[in-house]
């Protein structure tokens, strides 16, 4: 039973992880916290169902579909929300408010589209659970780790050994300089959206396969900043052990006191978090521009 | 409750909601996604002291102001030395929490069911006469030196330090300001439907606050009370269209944040100087003698 609930909030930790990663990489840019973040991934969480509902998809070329549409809708947002926004260099309680309000129109489309109903993926898998350590594990949840550990590796090593990671490290040091050492600050800004896309597509497909389907899905995001702040916002490190962590005691308090108070818990624990050590696990310091 | 009267009434609560989102996010610069939660302790225990102990009307809507107070103290004196998105994250978590505890404390609360039978005491007058002392009040506070520090620091929090401004004192006073006018208007709310549920008072309620204020424009008290009446009272006749109501708002609300970022008002403020100046603009234009 442990080892169950411990894989189960491994793999919830992982998606987590995944929406902290995203929601890291639009920080490190431009310094503000993403929350249309949460609409993208609804948005592609339906976009998914309606392939593997109506069209019969199996499940890779679902979660192509899924990333693909998540990648180009997060460049749309980056267009139609923030690029005047960065054009006037308008601070960044304006980035802010504008990824809220884009967040709730994205969700606000999705209960026009859908219907405030709530929808179950089709199975798309061959076998419900697999048995790990004595315990049985569901085969879902064994995905969502798989996946979202290999996102995060070639996430990595894309941002670390690739030419474009290392642009996109350069403008999230400093946008200025990077653009005048010949970055092309738009179009890395755009491939940093289309990448965080990617992951909040393949969030919001696989969110959708363990839990039901239904507008507000996207609001997790709240878990992956609440994970990001644990793990030490600007830090992708930080991020995935933040998430990680989060997973783990969500599940586990889920278990012990009820899913009803987990959330009153949660909050503290992440009040206590922020008086005793608010620059995250990995210790970073975001900086508030002067 | 007719439909005018209720129209009134919930447009005048969100004025005075409003009015503290203004101090708060306007003047202050700092987000809280909680604010309804504040609302709904207001409502909550205002209602209960007056269902349990037969408090009267007024000391119970004091109580829950005083109630909303404590709260935000509570979650203002660890967070408010943070970065404001930490800030506004601990908001929204303790929206959720508090959501979380009224929904799960059946015994008390009467959870997701409700808080049935609070007397229903106020009046749409009533409520009118609070909006506007709230508007009154705040328009005070813009003009004194209390409200020049939280300008200050919201336009640049360390150089407003060096200057002297107790920041980190100024802004939970901001923020206390904002808690006490919410729970102030979720006491009268209670007062008046007799009825208060959790999911009343959702994080969604607190971003349409905010919402209102960046339409109207975020440093004019003027724009922001013409904005919170537009935006409340305008779905109530748009009822229609109601599914397309919330895109609508947020295709505003883009669309101003784009290209008017200053809100529809910018710094803008209506004075009783304001007939004098019109009258100056029009002379100018006629190209008549400045007298």
């Amino acid at each position: 039973m442990l080892v169950q609930q411990l894989i189960n909030g491994l793999s919830l930790g992982a998606v987590y992880a995944l929406i902290a990663v995203g929601f890291g990489m639009i920080f490190n840019v431009l310094k503000f916290s993403n929350f249309a973040h949460g609409g993208v991934i609804t948005v592609t969480a339906y976009a998914g169902y309606y392939v593997a509902a109506n069209l019969g998809w199996s499940f890779l070329p679902t979660l192509a579909v899924a990333i693909l549409v998540g990648g180009l809708l997060a460049m749309l947002v980056e267009l139609v929300g923030f690029r005047l926004i960065r054009r006037r260099g308008g601070s960044v309680i304006f980035y802010f408010v504008s990824s809220v309000t884009i967040g709730m129109l994205l969700e606000n489309l999705m209960v026009i589209a859908g219907g405030p109903t709530f929808y179950a993926y089709p199975d798309m898998l061959a076998k419900a659970s697999y048995p790990v350590l004595g315990a049985s594990v569901s085969t879902v949840n064994l995905v969502m780790l798989a996946a979202s550990t290999l996102a995060l590796v070639t996430l990595t090593w894309v941002l670390y050994r690739t030419r474009t990671g290392v642009a996109i490290r350069a403008i999230s040091a400093d946008t200025v300089t990077a653009g005048l050492m010949g970055a092309n600050v738009d179009t890395l800004i755009g491939v940093t959206f289309f990448v965080s896309g990617c992951l909040a597509g393949m969030t919001g497909m696989l969110l959708g396969m363990t839990q039901t389907l239904f507008p507000q899905l996207g609001r997790v995001v709240v878990k992956g900043f609440i994970a990001a702040v644990i793990g030490g916002l600007g830090s992708l490190g930080g991020a995935v052990i933040g998430g990680i962590f989060l997973g783990v005691v969500e599940v586990m308090l889920t278990a012990t006191i009820g899913s009803g108070w987990a959330p009153v818990l949660l909050f503290l624990i992440l009040l206590s978090f922020l008086a005793v050590r608010p620059q995250g696990i990995a210790g970073v310091i975001a900086q508030e521009k002067a | 409750m007719g439909f005018y009267s209720s129209l009134t009434v919930f447009t005048g609560l969100t004025v005075i909601a409003v009015m503290g989102v203004f101090v708060l996010t306007g003047m202050a610069g700092l987000f809280s996604f909680g604010q309804a939660a504040f609302m709904a302790v207001g409502a909550y225990v205002a209602g209960l002291l007056a269902i349990r102990m037969g408090l009267g009307f007024v000391p119970a809507v004091l109580a829950g102001v005083v109630a909303s107070l404590a709260a935000g103290l509570l979650v203002a004196l660890p967070v408010m030395r943070l970065r404001r998105d930490y800030f506004a994250l601990a908001t929204f978590g303790f929206g959720e929490a508090i959501r979380a505890l009224l929904n799960q404390s059946v015994g008390i609360t009467g959870g997701a069911m409700g808080l049935f039978g609070i007397p229903v005491v106020t009046q749409p007058w009533m409520v009118v006469g609070a909006a506007v002392w709230s508007v009154w009040l705040v328009r005070t506070l813009k003009r004194s030196a209390l409200g020049r520090d939280w300008q200050a620091l919201k336009t640049d929090e360390i150089a407003a330090e060096a200057m002297g401004v107790p920041t980190y004192r100024r802004k939970v006073e901001a923020f206390l300001i904002s808690c006490g006018l919410a729970g102030f208007a979720g006491a009268l709310f209670g007062f008046y439907t007799s009825y208060v549920d959790p999911a009343m008072f959702g994080w969604f309620r607190s971003a349409e606050w905010i919402i209102i204020l960046f339409f109207g424009g975020i440093n004019s008290i003027t724009g922001t009370v013409a904005s919170a009446l537009l935006l409340s009272a305008l779905p109530e006749f748009l009822r229609f269209v109601a599914q397309w109501r919330v895109p609508l708002y947020c295709g505003i609300v883009i669309a101003t944040i784009n290209l008017r970022p200053r809100g529809m008002f910018g710094d803008w403020e209506l004075s009783l100087s304001t007939p004098g100046e019109v009258l100056k603009g029009v002379r100018r234009r006629r190209g008549l003698a400045q007298p």
